[in-house]
């Protein structure tokens, strides 16, 4: 009985270790711009809304350069192997969905959707549980890039406030409103997605209460 | 209902609907991957009769109970098509490793090898017009983990086969232990690999039982030899009590 297994896996663990630190670069170059375009859409929330509208506009350049990452990184894997890698992107692909999501909502205050994510990054949203043959968005990452979205609607009713754009709020929780109904139809499991479901209540909390300091004060 | 909100719960109905059918499927991996794992330790408690049964016996009841497992795997591989594989492959992963360790377990007994992961592919196919393909993928990780498990139950087969007086089987362990952690330790210097670093510490310590256990026996054959004129039982009283070196 000799070594040879071993000897033949270590040759192609080694020839693996290009693609992994491939991969890996390619991931990091993904999430650094995807922190840039976080960072200035975020200038948003000292804005009113017609500056949050161009601040989207001016942002459009970044996601161009998002949409060219994930190319990359998509062109590196085969789609077979698709989900053994998917775990090492999938928080900088939540992260791109909550830009598109933020995005949509400041330009044109409404949800964004799948295929405003497939507009926006390049890649279908997977939302069958069908097998894939190519690179995908999936449902989970798109999931919680809305999620990610209650947080930023809540900062910026209280932000609205502070730019004394007092009927914003309103419009903002009403919509937020609409969206956790709509979340509240999935049927999740105790896993990430789960949990970060459960912080939307806190956020729909801070609306509900800017909503009624400004009705107490007869401000609106 | 504003359109809006019309469409939102339209959207999210379906997106319910997706998540649904990939909560479920993953729950029948899990259920397979349970069963296969029940059925393959079965298969090895019936390969670690051979230290008391004769080796016919337990290899034909082995068959029997790799046949069912085949049916099972059958099942199982109607969930991991395609891409679905990877998917979950968390949750198939426990079984498959289970399966390859009995598998690995009776190649060592019946031909005193390490099974490949071609001959792993091998037992696992069936025909697919006129074509042997297999059931399901296995990954080099789920070959790894497989064979890494397998110095605990070759441990216990020294341990009866000791018991026994069989010199042969002890060696045989021996060797076997020492290339699988020759070839472990090979991997681990080409990637860190945190599931496999796990087993090397049961590794190390099935290999020491065994060594102490050859140590044993290698004593008490030479104290055989050195008292062979003296009356059998004033040997066997100076005996060195294989229990108390093991434990």
């Amino acid at each position: 009985m000799d070594l040879q297994v071993f000897i033949d896996l270590q040759d192609k663990f080694d020839r693996e270790t290009s693609l992994n630190e491939s991969i890996r670069d390619a991931i990091k170059e993904f999430d650094r711009v995807c922190r840039l375009t976080s960072a200035k859409l975020g200038k948003a929330h000292s804005l009113t809304q017609e500056q949050g509208r161009e601040t989207v506009e001016s942002v459009k350049p970044r996601f161009a350069e998002i949409k060219q990452c994930i190319a990359a990184l998509a062109a590196l894997i085969k789609p077979e192997t698709f989900y053994k890698y998917q775990d090492r992107w999938t928080n900088a692909m939540q992260t791109a969905c909550a830009l598109v999501a933020f995005s949509i909502y400041l330009g044109e205050a409404r949800l964004a959707t799948p295929e405003d994510v497939q507009q926006y990054l390049g890649f279908k949203v997977n939302t069958e549980n069908t097998d894939i043959s190519e690179f995908v968005i999936t449902l989970e990452e798109y999931l919680h890039g809305i999620i990610s979205l209650f947080n930023e609607l809540s900062r910026l009713a209280v932000n609205s406030v502070i730019v004394k754009d007092i009927k914003r709020p309103q419009e903002i929780a009403a919509f937020a409103s609409e969206l956790y109904s709509g979340f509240q139809l999935l049927n999740l499991k105790n896993d990430s997605l789960r949990r970060r479901f459960d912080s939307i209540k806190y956020d729909i909390k801070r609306m509900e209460e800017v909503q009624f300091d400004i009705s107490i004060r007869n401000l609106a | 209902m504003s359109p809006c909100k019309q469409q939102i719960m339209a959207s999210f109905n379906a997106y319910r609907d997706t998540l649904d059918a990939h909560y479920d499927q993953r729950e029948r991996v899990i259920k397979c991957s349970r069963d296969i794992t029940a059925l393959s330790k079965k298969i090895v408690f019936a390969l670690l009769r051979i230290t008391q049964d004769t080796p016919e016996a337990v290899f034909k009841d082995a068959a029997a109970k790799h046949k069912q497992v085949l049916e099972l795997f059958a099942k199982m591989a109607v969930e991991l098509q395609g891409s679905n594989a990877m998917k979950y492959n968390r949750q198939a992963t426990p079984g498959i490793q289970e399966y390859i360790e009995a598998v690995g377990l009776w190649r060592f007994l019946e031909h005193n090898q390490l099974i490949t992961k071609s001959q792993v592919l091998e037992g696992l196919s069936h025909d697919v017009d006129g074509q042997l393909q297999p059931l399901v993928a296995v990954t080099d990780e789920d070959y790894l983990l497989g064979i890494s498990d397998l110095p605990g139950e070759v441990n216990r087969y020294c341990i009866n086969s000791i018991g026994k007086g069989d010199r042969d089987a002890v060696i045989r362990c021996l060797e076997f232990l020492r290339t699988l952690k020759e070839g472990v330790s090979l991997v681990l210097c080409t990637r860190k690999y945190r599931d496999l670093e796990k087993k090397v510490p049961v590794l190390n310590s099935s290999l020491e039982k065994i060594e102490k256990a050859f140590y044993s026996m290698s004593i008490r054959e030479n104290e055989m030899q050195h008292f062979s004129a003296a009356p059998p039982a004033e040997a066997l009283a100076m005996d060195v009590d294989s229990r108390t070196i093991l434990t």
